[in-house]
């Protein structure tokens, strides 16, 4: 409930924000990017299509020309709606929703590729980005049949050789100038068998160098040749290093562990470990005449401004993008004073990808310019000296100059926030108190799921309501034993009964004999039908019979035996005489109590 | 005679002044003491001050929801937000339904946010999002434990009186759905309240953009930063470096000292 208030509080408190720029422009800004722009036939770029609006809602972003050009096959394709809630600078909440669409695309054929500008649609109304020109040259770059015939390595550099297996650095190029970028591959060499899942490298020590890793997520392998033998190469680690420092540079020898062997008895399967050796790397500063904190790479400035006109005292978001080859997160811009603007902190944005060999991206700043005074503002070209280490000469990358205009005059600052629902109060220290002068000062102690008990005392119900079962089950079974030879009894009285009613002497006698043994049997557990008498005796006395009650048991006996082969001889009387007493029997063996053993 | 009389009183002598000299235990008065000298250097505006003694009584081993909230308050009031943000949470934890402490704690972070925006143009903080801390929230540790022990109890006792008694009508069945939910329910809870469902404690980042770094050594390449108050999740330890991952899937090392852990019988540093 609570988490709901918070969300409603937030929803009344946007809300107003909402309606008070209902009216007012919405922020918007459209964008239409590639990187890099010259590419290579069979190299893969990348086209982002953004559009974000503050103040308004976004209804659609569109790109014509994505599929003008059967030559541009679209590799892949990317979208991202971030939603952000923003405070800021006196104007509320805001809500600024964008999209983003990003392309990998690939070029087959060379040529120059123009894009008309992306359009987004912003409340029924159309914005457009700048057009885009992208130039493609050269032809695709062999890199060769990798099922042909093996290359073979015999310059083996960086690395211990073994003739089972081995790890080996590769590092490119070996002389390099400050900032430049270094390939550094790690791969492992084997002629045994490999369990990939086991292969286990330690991470590289590169001191002095800014290390940017590429993710090798699952462990691929080709077959190369060295010194004539075939060996299966895994590719362990890949990574962009960028010296920081001049002088001779090192990274240090890899270590990898894995489990290898196990295809045949005569390759047993065992753990392998395996060092490779140091590569060193020799680091020069920039060549002169240039500056000596050029950035190294090669890069291209855009500037882009979201509004061209604003009122006086309003705020317009300028935006610079660098992007190109090189470390671009080592890049550092200075904006440059501006007569009547005030300039906020910016917000910048890093992108990293590979692109082949080379590792490149993009870095954005992003500018929240206020004008305080009306007029055109101008923002100047900022430049960035660069080196290119590639055709190793220096050269300038610049902005385009933006510029925006102010109009009105200058609004004076509130004094009071003009509604408490579009600005929320800033809470301010006295908002945080008053202190709580009263404590139990309790100490911590471990909750109660960690107490020793507490485990105990889960399970004892579960393990007592086992006890129970078993108990009330064994229980029953003795009851039901025990009233299912009464009902055997009784079964059988009832036939002597009904003998006794039909004047049928041999049947009543016959059930009489069956009710007595039977009810002697369940007491002894053994069957005592035709025991002479002596072993009958000895039988009832260790079944626990009284001498009284073992005397009545063989008189009955003995008496209906003699009256079933007799019973012309009996009268009614006498049979009903004869049922009461073994009815008193049946009685006195019931009471002597359980089972005997 | 005289020898073994000045070894007596030379031992006595001895034995007093060395348990002169041992530190002393806080006692519960002396805490009190230190809440009380607390409490006026905070009403004084002794922040510092205020905050020293508060800390001293946590290292103390006091874990009271009260001080806490009035450590909580004082950095509050000096304007180290991140560090108010992770003391609000903790007294939220010990005492959940503390309303004027959730109040502050979302003062907080909305101070937060707004001095961010004012520098920088825009701000957010990154939190935890997960539904069953919204669901859980409002129970403490100790009072899901014993749902979970009496719904236990009384889940297991239906089912041996229905077992005795043979008796299984619409009474058994009611009380037997209403035991197993309310021990499902509160064996879930106790489960997301032990981290059961992370991947570790949870923590506050208390420095502002601190360097998620690659591994846990501070020249290990950058992979991104955190800013103060972000919340996270406490991975791993590694000396100095704690692994971290913060709300919204970031992952990396840390310095120990940028995060603090909310669970307050748990210290990352």
């Amino acid at each position: 409930m609570k988490r709901l208030g918070i969300v409603l509080c937030v929803a009344m408190l946007a809300w107003p924000a909402h309606a008070n720029t209902a009216d007012a422009e919405p922020e918007v800004s459209v964008s239409l990017e590639a990187t890099p722009r010259k590419v290579r036939v069979g190299d893969t770029f990348s086209l982002e299509v953004r559009a974000s609006v503050k103040g308004g809602g976004l209804e659609s972003v569109r790109l014509e020309d994505l599929r003008k050009y059967p030559e541009l096959e679209v590799v892949s394709h990317q979208t991202s709606r971030p939603t952000q809630i923003s405070f800021g600078f006196g104007s509320g909440m805001q809500v600024e929703s964008s999209v983003s669409h990003l392309y990998a695309m690939r070029p087959l054929a060379p040529g120059t590729y123009t894009f008309s500008p992306a359009v987004a649609t912003i409340d029924g109304k159309d914005y457009e980005s700048q057009g885009l020109t992208i130039e493609v040259v050269g032809a695709a770059v062999d890199f060769g049949d990798p099922r042909g015939e093996p290359p073979d390595d015999d310059e083996l550099t960086g690395a211990r050789y073994d003739p089972d297996s081995f790890v080996r650095t590769v590092v490119e190029p070996t002389t390099a100038f400050l900032g430049q970028q270094v390939d550094v591959s790690v791969y492992l060499y084997a002629r045994v068998g490999v369990v990939t899942r086991t292969v286990s490298p330690t991470k590289l020590s590169m001191d002095g160098f800014w290390v940017y890793d590429e993710q090798v997520q699952n462990l691929q392998s080709d077959v190369v040749t060295v010194n004539g033998t075939r060996f299966q190469r895994f590719l362990l680690q890949r990574s962009a290093a960028f010296p920081q420092r001049t002088g001779t540079l090192t990274v240090g020898a890899p270590k990898v562990t894995f489990d290898g062997g196990g295809r045949s008895i005569f390759d047993p399967a065992r753990r392998i470990e395996r060092s490779g050796v140091a590569v060193e790397v020799e680091v020069e500063p920039l060549p002169p005449p240039g500056p000596s904190d050029a950035y190294v790479g090669n890069i291209e400035l855009t500037a882009s401004i979201d509004r061209p006109e604003v009122d006086t005292g309003d705020a317009v978001t300028l935006r610079i993008q660098s992007a190109g080859a090189g470390n671009t997160q080592d890049l550092r811009i200075e904006l440059p004073t501006i007569p009547g603007v005030r300039a906020l902190q910016p917000a910048i944005q890093d992108q990293r990808r590979f692109s082949g060999d080379t590792m490149g991206g993009v870095r954005t700043w992003e500018w929240i310019l206020i004008a305080d005074q009306p007029g055109k503002h101008v923002v100047p070209p900022i430049s960035i000296p660069y080196f290119d280490p590639k055709i190793k000469k220096y050269g300038t990358a610049t902005t385009n100059l933006v510029a925006f205009k102010a109009e009105g005059s200058a609004a004076p600052k509130p004094t009071l926030p003009s509604s408490p629902s579009v600005a929320p109060p800033r809470p301010d220290e006295t908002q945080f108190g008053p202190i709580r002068v009263y404590s139990a000062l309790s100490r911590g102690s471990a909750p109660l799921r960690k107490r020793a008990w507490f485990p105990w005392l889960l399970a004892f119900p579960p393990f007592a309501f086992l006890l129970l079962t078993v108990a009330v089950g064994f229980s029953r079974r003795r009851g039901r034993d025990r009233s299912s030879a009464e009902a055997v009894q009784r079964e059988r009285l009832a036939a002597a009964k009904k003998a006794l009613r039909d004047q049928d002497p041999r049947g009543f006698y016959d059930a009489v004999v069956d009710t007595l043994i039977h009810a002697v049997e369940t007491r002894t557990n053994d069957p005592v039908r035709g025991l002479p008498n002596t072993d009958l005796r000895s039988r009832l006395a260790e079944a626990g019979f009284d001498e009284d009650l073992i005397g009545r048991v063989i008189n009955e006996l003995d008496g209906a035996d003699f009256a079933r082969f007799a019973a012309s001889g009996v009268d009614g009387q006498e049979m009903s005489r004869c049922l009461e007493r073994v009815e008193t029997i049946l009685e006195r063996i019931r009471r002597l109590g359980g089972r005997a053993s | 005679m005289k020898h073994p009389l000045i070894a007596v009183l030379l031992f006595c002598a001895s034995t007093g002044a060395a348990v002169a000299q041992e530190p002393q235990e806080p006692t519960p008065s002396n805490l009190s003491d230190l809440f009380s000298e607390a409490n006026t250097a905070a009403q004084r505006g002794m922040l510092p001050e205020a905050t020293q003694r508060y800390a001293e009584l946590l290292e103390a081993g006091v874990r009271d929801p009260d001080v806490y909230f009035n450590l909580a308050t004082a950095l509050a009031k000096a304007g180290d937000y991140p560090g108010a943000i992770l003391n609000f949470e903790r007294a939220l934890v010990l005492r959940p339904g503390d309303s004027k402490a959730a109040q502050n704690l979302a003062d907080a972070e909305a101070a937060l946010e707004e001095s961010r925006a004012e520098a920088e143009g825009e701000a957010s903080i990154r939190r935890s999002s997960a539904v069953g801390d919204a669901i859980y929230q409002p129970f403490t540790d100790n009072g899901l434990a014993m749902a979970v022990a009496v719904a236990n109890f009384l889940l297991f006792a239906v089912l041996g009186w229905a077992w005795v008694r043979r008796r299984r009508g619409r009474l058994f069945y009611s009380l037997l759905a209403a035991s197993a939910l309310v021990l499902l329910w509160s064996a879930v809870g106790l489960g997301v309240k032990s981290d059961l469902f992370r991947d570790g404690p949870r923590v506050v980042v208390l420095g502002d953009r601190v360097p998620i770094l690659e591994g846990p050594d501070p020249r290990a390449s950058v992979r991104g930063e955190a800013r103060g108050a972000d919340r996270g999740v406490l991975l791993d330890q590694d000396g100095d470096f704690v692994k971290l991952r913060v709300i919204g899937g970031e992952e990396g090392w840390v310095a120990a000292q940028a995060v603090g852990t909310i669970a307050p019988n748990v210290r990352a540093d």
